[in-house]
């Protein structure tokens, strides 16, 4: 990264900033906040207040800290138990699906093999065919392997994001140079070697991307652990968080918790918030594309 | 400048014919992981799904064979095709005004000419972590007339407007899953345009090129590849809609949701509280037909767009 | 074609598949486990209602040879389907399951409960309200018994009443009537009850007025709206809604609802006897305010009431430990462990409970110091007799919003006309699924 001229205070890189943008930005942002604002205001009121008070207004006590501390604790503490299962099949189900999408999506653009268009065919074809009416199928098939009610029912349909290795597919086309690989090939390494050191690295904005989708979509996933998973210890944080709402709705003895549902939903919130923050310096500029120009 | 997307350049020159057969070879192993894993969790259920549209699983009398029945009833289906257009007319509003701001978004973010773009950044994809069962609450009373925030501006206003009643709830779903999906489509543009070598806009920029003229000429050819995405994966949703009519009807009185406001919530309630499992199967299987053809027509013109550059 | 060859490669893949649908249905549902009393069992316990936990220790301590595991089902909806599911795959069938009273029918016409005479089941009969004993009873054998159970009773404001100079709750229904029209010249937004399209309600009301819309034989069902019971509870509501003293825009358990409850716009509300352990945590603001009441009658001075909601335990034919299940199912639902239940907020059908002194004189804080065990006791006592529900009837509520819709929204067509078009969705379902409905 060479900075134009040195004289120049606002490069390529590093801009003008603009107030006009950032406000018309801000305005979406503004859209985009809203819900989260009502979310927010509302985990601090109490079941009490939630009911009777205004929805952007705060209640009468501020029971924040007592709502999270009763989530904890709802239920023998269930909600830490079904959090650390949504960390054990984000943290697995990200990973190994982030993996193989690159793997995928490398071996698409960058190599050949028979029945490859058949392949993506099926591959897009199949996702077009709406999940719900695979859920039941997917149960029978996985009720049969013996699978159903243990973690591997929810991680193993995760491990594949067909939306993954399309995104891999494109931008492995765009970003690796072919050229770059074979002169990798022709110093002597191997296939594997060389998408593992070369291609990898240069993928790195894309695997984000990927990774963060994947760990977000498999931290949203409600119908499949609800159909596979019939015992609590196993249920990851949105059917639990679910079935903490439904226990208002249903007429009889449940109890009216909406005050540990939107607290609850809050917390959720919060560890993907950190796995952005965190994963966001790999978008940083430049990065191994310059490795392009080598 | 070569930045051709959706179709991936095929490999430059022939090989002889037995690297050619060793690099398939090679290709078939790195695809094979995801391929076994695929068929396992998609194929083999949907072609059980499949088997499943030729019978009819009856409450009392089991199990019979049907042929193609379900598939002749599906198409004298009224309430089917009511969801079909209702996902039509949706997907034709609501896919290009989500995209539009998540490109302009996505260029806003990337000309880092803003206060706060890290900022900016997370909570612009934030709506699209919150879980749908919460997003539903949030807007029944950001929404809502009665206690809500829109009574509130409606009594400002002097206006009487119901964003939930048979004529505007799909406009307020619009304006939901807008929310839910923008900052998600955004981030695919915004990675699209960070594998942009750097470079070419500093050559632009010691050409003279404004930053206009950098966003016509680089910028949006660089995301045609990913807009095809987008468009195709906005439409597979779109599609799919499910989650917020099915959440709705518990938050708010007669918004004209039914059991078969979309596709996909009419095949989840013909399996889930009818019974009808070879039914629902031969409704999911023409829906993804019909997905199919559109996303291809779409690929297709992305296509041929890209090769007109 | 490569093409070709893989979906043959796919369809043998598939094989196993269908051998696995084949071979459904049948499994280890065969016989009783032999052993009788002594044999160790861990049964797998799914229900929705979080008092059935209380009773296990209590069981446990009794029989250590059973270990129970409770499973919170979530919504009953999903339980269903999970249930049908499990048994369709012939694994993870649990031993007991929880039913909302309606769906008992549709397990047990086909055949998936087990039928609890072989345990001995008659002998409970007389502890059981009998409306209540009648809906697990199908067909003359009993496949569920019941755990709680919803009377119809009138829950009133009495703060909106007396400001609408309204001293007594209304009796009779019309009585309702001429209370709805001073509620609603309180202001616009008070209403004497909310509806927008309950179908539980104007059943209720049916029931009441002695409409048996639903004739249940085996698998032969009768379905007729124009009895005059239910044709008499059809046009009253047909009228209030007319004349527009029902709030149509505020649906049941939302969160508008919730907030017009505690600001006292919603002056009743005829609903189950479960609403008492709900409505102060919806309504926390109008503790001291609610009162309970019979249904408003028909005739004045009658006594007649209905059920709306409530439930029941069965086990499924293809569960591994009956014996073992119907032993914690007799404990929680009728024997040592009721009263841990009722302690912690069941409201159950047995006459061993609801004539209980201590039940019927409990005074409630929240409704005022009104002893309400006592109003729902006989609530449930006079719950008419002989209701029946449609095996079909968990898939007809769900269509019932589809047809309602038009007419909440726009006030054109009518109840009646509704109800028609729902009876011939019914009638061709329940043909095409094997009944014989008419």
């Amino acid at each position: 990264m060479r900075p134009i001229s040195s004289r120049r205070l606002y490069t390529v890189e590093n801009p003008r900033k603009s107030t006009t943008l950032t406000v018309m930005t801000g305005l979406f942002t503004l859209y985009c906040l809203l819900p989260l604002g009502w979310l927010v205001v509302n985990a601090t009121k109490s079941q009490a207040d939630f009911v009777s008070s205004f929805g952007l207004a705060p209640g009468r006590e501020f029971a924040l800290w007592d709502n999270i501390v009763q989530v904890f604790t709802y239920q023998d503490g269930i909600f830490s138990r079904w959090l650390l299962n949504t960390v054990l099949y984000v943290v697995v189900g990200a990973t190994v699906s982030t993996f193989l999408a690159a793997l995928g999506g490398y071996a698409l653009a960058k190599l050949d093999f028979r029945g490859k268009r058949t392949f993506l065919l099926v591959v897009l074809g199949s996702i077009s065919v709406p999940g719900i009416a695979l859920a039941i199928p997917q149960f029978l098939l996985f009720a049969h392997i013996g699978m159903t009610n243990t973690p591997w029912a929810v991680l193993i349909p995760s491990f594949i994001n067909p939306f993954g290795l399309y995104l891999m597919w494109v931008f492995t086309a765009e970003a690796v140079p072919t050229g770059l690989l074979e002169a990798a090939k022709i110093d002597g390494a191997g296939e594997f070697r060389t998408f593992l050191q070369i291609a990898l690295p240069l993928l790195a904005p894309a695997g984000v991307t990927v990774l963060l989708f994947s760990f977000v979509s498999i931290w949203n996933n409600y119908f499949l652990p609800l159909i596979m998973l019939k015992d609590p210890d196993w249920y990851p944080l949105t059917v639990g968080i679910n079935q903490w709402n439904k226990l208002g709705s249903t007429a009889g003895n449940g109890a009216l918790i909406q005050n540990l549902v939107i607290t609850s939903a809050l917390l959720t919130i919060v560890p993907l918030i950190i796995a952005f923050l965190s994963l966001q310096r790999y978008w940083q500029s430049g990065l191994s594309l310059g490795a392009v120009k080598g | 400048m070569e930045l051709t997307a959706t179709a991936p350049p095929r490999s430059g020159r022939q090989a002889a014919p037995t690297a050619k057969r060793r690099k398939s070879q090679i290709g078939l192993a790195f695809i094979a992981p995801f391929g076994a894993l695929f068929a396992l969790v998609f194929i083999v259920p949907i072609l059980y799904a499949a088997y499943l549209s030729f019978f009819q699983d009856k409450l009392v009398g089991g199990n019979t064979f049907v042929g193609l029945a379900n598939y002749g009833k599906l198409f004298q289906d009224p309430q089917f095709w009511d969801g079909v257009g209702r996902v039509f007319r949706f997907t034709l509003v609501q896919v290009p005004i989500m995209l539009i701001f998540a490109m302009a978004l996505a260029l806003a973010l990337d000309s880092m000419r803003l206060h706060g773009t890290k900022f900016l950044r997370v909570t612009i994809f934030l709506p699209y972590a919150v879980p749908a069962i919460v997003a539903t609450l949030m807007w029944g009373f950001l929404l809502g007339i009665k206690y809500g925030l829109f009574g509130s501006l409606n009594e400002a206003l002097g206006t009487d407007i119901d964003p939930f009643s048979p004529g505007t709830t799909l406009i307020s779903i619009g304006v939901m899953v807008t929310w839910a999906f923008t900052g998600f489509n955004m981030l695919i543009f915004y990675a699209a345009l960070k594998a942009v070598p750097r470079e070419l806009y500093e050559a632009a920029a010691i050409d003279g090129a404004n930053e206009f003229q950098i966003v016509r000429a680089i910028k949006l050819p660089a995301l045609r590849g990913s807009l095809v995405v987008t468009i195709i994966f906005s439409i597979i949703g779109t599609f799919q809609m499910f989650n917020e009519p099915q959440i709705l009807p518990s938050m708010v009185a007669n918004s004209g949701v039914t059991t078969f406001y979309t596709p996909n919530l009419y095949a989840y309630n013909l399996a889930f509280t009818g019974s009808q499992q070879g039914y629902a199967a031969a409704l999911a299987l023409v829906m993804a037909a019909i997905t199919i053809v559109v996303a291809y027509a779409v690929q297709i013109r992305g296509l041929r767009n890209a090769s007109d550059q | 074609m490569r093409l070709s060859q893989k979906v043959k490669l796919l369809s043998a893949a598939l094989v196993p598949m269908l051998a696995l649908t084949a071979c459904s249905g049948g499994g280890s549902g065969g016989g009783a486990d032999g052993g009788g009393g002594d044999e160790k069992a861990k049964i797998t316990v799914w229900s929705w209602d979080g008092t059935v936990e209380k009773a296990v220790p209590g069981f446990q301590a009794a029989n250590p040879n059973i270990t129970v595991e409770v499973v919170n089902a979530g919504s009953s909806q999903d339980e269903y389907k999970a249930l049908d599911n499990a048994i369709q795959a012939g694994s993870g069938v649990p031993d007991l399951v929880m039913f909302e009273y309606f769906a008992v029918p549709y397990f047990a016409v086909p055949g998936k409960l087990a039928d609890l005479g072989e345990f001995g089941v008659d002998k409970l009969k007389q502890d059981y309200v009998p409306a209540a004993w009648s809906d697990v009873t199908i067909n003359g054998k009993v496949y569920a018994l019941p755990s709680d159970y919803g009377p119809s009773a009138m829950f009133y404001n009495a703060a909106t009443l007396k400001k609408a100079g309204i001293k007594e709750p209304p009796a009779t229904w019309d009585e309702y009537y001429e209370a709805a029209k001073k509620i609603h010249a309180l202001g616009d937004d008070y209403y004497i009850a909310q509806d927008t399209g309950d179908i539980f309600f104007l059943l209720s009301l049916i029931w009441q007025a002695g409409g048996r819309p639903f004739k249940v034989d085996g698998t032969k069902v009768h379905i007729d709206f124009t009895d005059p019971g239910t044709t008499k509870a059809v046009a009253f509501w047909q009228k209030m809604l007319d004349e527009g003293l029902i709030n149509t825009k505020i649906t049941g358990w939302s969160d508008d609802w919730n907030r017009a409850l505690n600001d006292g716009t919603l002056a009743t509300q005829t609903m189950g006897g479960w609403l008492t352990s709900t409505l102060p945590e919806r309504a926390p603001k109008a503790s001291g305010d609610f009162r309970v009441a019979l249904m408003p009658q028909w005739q004045q001075g009658e006594k007649v009431g209905a059920a709306n909601g409530g439930s029941s335990f069965g086990i499924p034919a293809a569960a591994e430990h009956k014996e073992a299940a119907f032993k914690f199912l007799e404990y929680f639902a009728h024997g040592g462990g009721l009263s841990s239940r009722v302690d912690a907020g069941a409201f159950v059908p047995n006459m061993s409970v609801l004539e209980n002194d201590a039940f019927q004189s409990k005074p409630n804080t929240y409704f005022g110091d009104q002893k309400v065990g006592a109003v729902l006791a006989e609530a449930s006592e006079i719950v008419g007799s002989g209701w029946q529900y449609p095996p079909f009837f968990e898939w007809a509520r769900s269509i019932y919003g589809d047809l309602a819709s038009p007419f909440y929204t726009t006030g054109k067509g009518s109840l009646a006309e509704i109800l028609e078009q729902w009876r011939q969705r019914c009638i061709q379902y329940g043909n095409e699924q094997g009944f014989e409905v008419s």
